[in-house]
């Protein structure tokens, strides 16, 4: 249980706010490399804030106030040119840095003037990695991207974006939460199918270990022992605000209302031969069944967002009743309190990464390994989201047979 | 595609008995514990020297200046390398989260208790109202008193309770 003041703390992201001030000290990701083969801009909100995100003829990415400083209009419909982004209103012109590169009328009528120079536009750094988009909020100098070590595995790669309606946390208390998988995934699944049986293997003990890039939890059930790698390893809860399982799901507040849920997937393929994706496809992946109105409850992360968007639109935690299942929740409440008074102190917060050295295929723990061998029996049906493109799932059978067909490499 | 290991590492901290204390002889270890231990920049000989810790608990205990023998003490008495951290900040010998342990706690929530400057009879009367120690823990931290949490938690339930439940 939290009083509203606290509960206050870790929901609301808008700039000024102690958590906007975290999340900003983190690259997010807000948008798929591939989005942009067939758009050059995109309106985005991020932690409350109306942005437009482009790429422009150079290659270059930027990410800048929705609205130009000159009167307000819609960057969303502006154009790219060779570098930067003009608006569509009066052709004024600037770049990823926010610096105006052009005012047309104003330079016909004072071609000695700068008033150009008298005039920027708030914009944030953005890179692309993994087939994502990232942006970065926060003061300057910006950390360094992550490399995660998945980033660098061979596999089929693909990325999934839902937007949820309903606060970012109560998203990312799910990452440390263990015991909701027996219940949300295996016991209702099963009711939801109709499949008769014994319940889901229950868990009988849970363990938290943290690390420089966030929490390991780790259960024991009825089915397995302190032996498994459930327990050995676990699994993670990546700080921030991402759950790391072998693939990432991170939760980036849209508001303090909405979130951008972004998956990042990849399935093994047979084989040792190299394998090069050329593209990482980016899908969005409905949350609601058109026919029913209801939310999908088909495949695992739609059932997650069933669980989150029921806890209401900001989850009131006056009102909860905390037990045993709940320790790991507890401990990331914890940590954020006191990294938002890390930040507020002026220091960098947990998991921020400076050194180069350092930020080379970063090591996150994971069950099976990170090379783990595909399964011998074809490509999988996609379990974690509804609604995957046919053209994706192609994608994905064609690489596992070009694979499967390949000489071994050694 | 989990897969079982040969042995239950960091048994220490689950079963509170002696899996292996350090002296005796150390099982090798497997091909994943090696992998694992390579990602937090470990060696199979760190993995033996801190037996039977865990990669992810003798990362942790070395970043914050913790030895193999004072991780294994804690171990020991169930406290995992977090919680281990936590208590030698706080000066704690391990013995203390003993009447702890006794009273059905887990031992790590005496260093939760610490922090929070809780009582054991503190705790226990948390505990009887229906809170957790960690939620309890924060709560007090907060300023709360248990009667405010009681009667707060329960405000959305039964508008017309009686006073004093």
């Amino acid at each position: 249980m939290l009083s509203s003041q606290r509960n206050k703390l870790l929901c609301e992201t808008g700039p000024g706010t102690p958590m906007g001030e975290l999340l900003r000290r983190y690259w997010q990701p807000i948008a798929g490399v591939s989005e942009f083969e067939r758009q050059d801009t995109k309106a985005v909100r991020v932690m409350g804030e109306d942005l437009v995100l482009y790429r422009d003829r150079e290659g270059n990415y930027g990410l800048v106030d929705r609205h130009c400083p000159h009167r307000r209009a819609d960057l969303a419909y502006g154009f790219t040119e060779g570098r930067g982004l003009r608006c569509n209103y009066h052709g004024w012109l600037f770049d990823h840095d926010g610096a105006c590169l052009h005012q047309p009328f104003e330079e016909t009528r004072h071609p000695e003037g700068a008033f150009r120079d008298k005039v920027r536009i708030k914009a944030y750094p953005v890179a692309a990695k993994a087939g994502l988009l990232w942006a970065y909020m926060g003061p300057r100098p910006a950390p360094l991207l992550p490399d995660w070590d998945r980033f660098h595995s061979r596999g089929y790669k693909q990325i999934a974006i839902s937007e949820i309606p309903c606060n970012w946390f109560q998203c990312q208390e799910n990452s440390i939460d263990p015991v909701h998988f027996e219940w949300l995934h295996d016991n209702w699944s099963m009711t939801l199918r109709g499949t008769g049986g014994p319940r889901a293997p229950a868990h009988t003990r849970l363990g938290f270990d943290e690390f420089d890039y966030g929490f390991v939890y780790r259960r024991v059930r009825t089915d397995t022992t302190e032996a498994h790698e459930l327990w050995t390893t676990g699994r993670v809860c990546l700080w921030p605000n991402c759950l790391y399982v072998g693939h990432f799901e991170w939760r980036v507040p849209i508001d303090d209302t909405s979130t951008l849920s972004v998956g990042w997937f990849i399935d093994e393929l047979p084989g040792d031969a190299p394998f090069e994706q050329e593209r990482i496809p980016c899908w969005q992946a409905p949350i609601r069944d058109e026919k029913t109105g209801r939310w999908i409850d088909t495949h695992v992360m739609n059932q997650d967002f069933v669980a989150w968007v029921g806890q209401g639109p900001i989850a009131d935690r006056t009102l909860e009743h905390l037990g045993e299942s709940d320790r790991g929740v507890i401990i990331l409440r914890k940590r954020m309190f006191d990294e938002m008074a890390a930040v507020a102190a002026g220091r960098d917060p947990l998991g921020t990464i400076r050194d180069p050295a350092v930020n080379d295929h970063v090591y996150l723990p994971i069950i099976g390994g990170l090379n783990r061998p595909a399964r011998g029996d074809g490509p999988q049906p996609f379990a974690f989201l509804a609604g995957q493109p046919g053209e994706v799932r192609g994608e994905h059978e064609q690489a596992w047979q070009q694979c499967a067909a390949a000489p071994a490499a050694r | 595609m989990a897969a079982v290991r040969r042995r239950a590492r960091g048994a220490l901290t689950v079963t509170g008995t002696v899996a292996g204390n350090g002296t005796g002889p150390a099982a090798d270890p497997d091909s994943c514990e090696l992998a694992e231990a390579r990602g937090y920049g470990l060696t199979a000989g760190d993995l033996r020297r801190w037996e039977p810790l865990t990669a992810i608990q003798i990362h942790w205990a070395r970043k914050h200046g913790l030895s193999a023998g004072e991780a294994r003490r804690w171990a020991r008495e169930g406290v995992g390398a977090r919680d281990a951290v936590r208590a030698a900040r706080l000066r704690m010998a391990p013995e203390q989260v003993r009447p702890w342990a006794a009273a059905g706690f887990p031992p790590g929530d005496a260093v939760e208790a610490a922090e929070a400057g809780m009582t054991l009879a503190d705790a226990i009367a948390w505990r009887g109202a229906g809170f957790i120690l960690p939620d309890a823990a924060l709560l007090v931290r907060d300023g709360w008193t248990l009667a405010e949490a009681a009667a707060a938690r329960f405000a959305g339930v039964d508008r017309y309770a009686s006073a004093g439940r």
